[in-house]
């Protein structure tokens, strides 16, 4: 399970998409939000487990811990958008501790900050790359497709299409590092 | 990213061979080598692995909207429309009804006091985060509120609202504790507060509880009508089983 989400396995991922959406809509529906925010919740969480997968934040033991984890995390992440809210509402009022964070690991957080910040920027050049680009980026980095087997589905030579992805991949770091 | 790092084709090809192990040993622990003293070849390691780990994530993100084609659309969520349109029959029919009189009404009162007592429960209230200081006596009063303690959560809050006495969450939980302590009557003019507070997080909730109000008062013309408005917890049940 762990090499199918590694690889990006579409089956896999579509299968445990597919299954553990409807408990986490009837969570999510029972607790005052709508269809749509239970679909926006859970594609979060989805994107947040693949990547605590893929870093090896999270150890999967069986299929059902995924699920579990997955489940857990669209719970969580609903529970913090309603405190969110919430919270944003009732802190009218001056607020002394507010600025009191502890800043012993100031150095290491904004550093973290900031590396989100460039995987933000990359993503959100990435989503408004020419579409010629964005497939053949998403068949070889995210289908883990041969070059060989691109070049075949897009009608292209390999030398040729070596040399598209790599000037694509200029165009998205271009585009990532005016965000 | 550091935009004077020119990266060569070659050097891309290298970094990814690196990310995806597929280099021979020698090569690999050169690489690592030159990563641990050069920090200028470590950034542009680091630059390149925030590049494709933004693809697939991305990618990953458009994917699932196909993925979600696949679920079958269930849950009932989409009637409140149709309730809606209930709502409207449901209205012609009750002017109907008022005029056939007062015996009527009594069955009405007793069945709506029977609804209220079948379908309400108290809002379960807001997580208790006790970190948010500001907050502390508002929260407070919650743990009151969620003991059951209603009259003690009232009176605390009831102080808060004297500084913020348009603030939608208070108003809204003094609404919903005095009617979880049958004070209906009291209830009444704060879930309105909030019901004219379009903006609130507790808007339909408060009409929810509001429509309760008035199931209790046995006024169900009035309960209906905030019921409609909430399409939120069982109230299509409650409209459904008032037009029975």
């Amino acid at each position: 399970m762990v090499t199918a989400i590694q690889s990006n396995d579409q089956v896999a991922l579509k299968s445990i998409y597919t299954l553990n959406y409807p408990k986490v809509e009837a969570y999510i529906l029972k607790n005052s939000g709508s269809k749509e925010q239970a679909k926006d919740i859970y594609q979060d969480a989805f994107v947040a487990v693949w990547s605590n997968i893929k870093s090896g934040k999270f150890e999967v033991r069986s299929e059902s811990s995924i699920n579990g984890y997955l489940y857990t995390i669209s719970k969580n992440k609903w529970l913090d958008y309603l405190r969110s809210k919430h919270y944003k509402k009732t802190t009218n009022l001056p607020n002394q501790e507010f600025n009191n964070h502890s800043d012993v690991n100031i150095d290491e957080k904004d550093d973290d900050i900031l590396k989100e910040k460039r995987l933000e920027n990359v993503m959100q050049a990435f989503k408004g790359l020419a579409s010629g680009c964005k497939t053949l980026l998403t068949k070889f980095y995210f289908e883990k497709k041969s070059m060989e087997t691109i070049a075949e589905e897009l009608n292209l030579d390999p030398a040729s299409t070596r040399n598209k992805k790599y000037r694509c991949m200029q165009k998205l770091r271009e585009i990532a590092l005016k965000n | 990213m550091n935009p004077n790092n020119n990266i060569s084709q070659e050097l891309l090809e290298m970094v990814e061979r690196y990310l995806n192990n597929t280099m021979p040993e020698h090569e690999h622990n050169a690489f690592e080598n030159r990563m641990a003293t050069e920090p200028s070849f470590k950034t542009i390691v680091e630059d390149i692995k925030t590049l494709l780990f933004g693809i697939e994530k991305q990618a990953l993100k458009e994917k699932l909207e196909d993925f979600h084609k696949a679920i079958p659309n269930i849950s009932p969520e989409k009637k409140v429309t149709k309730v809606r349109y209930l709502y409207f029959k449901l209205t012609a029919a009750a002017v109907l009804v008022v005029a056939i009189g007062s015996f009527w009404f009594s069955t009405q009162n007793n069945s709506s006091q029977k609804l209220y007592t079948k379908y309400f429960s108290p809002d379960p209230g807001l997580a208790t985060t006790m970190s948010q200081n500001s907050n502390y006596n508002f929260y407070n009063a919650m743990v009151d509120y969620k003991q059951g303690n209603y009259k003690s959560a009232i009176v605390k809050w009831k102080q808060q609202l004297i500084n913020k006495p348009s603030n939608d969450s208070l108003n809204y939980f003094i609404g919903v504790a005095y009617l979880a302590n049958n004070e209906e009557n009291e209830a009444i003019p704060f879930l309105e507060n909030v019901t004219k507070n379009i903006n609130s997080t507790f808007n339909r909730d408060a009409f929810y509880y509001l429509g309760m109000t008035y199931l209790k008062n046995n006024k169900v013309e009035l309960a209906k009508k905030n019921l409609t408005f909430s399409s939120i917890g069982n109230s299509k049940e409650i409209l459904l089983e008032l037009d029975k």
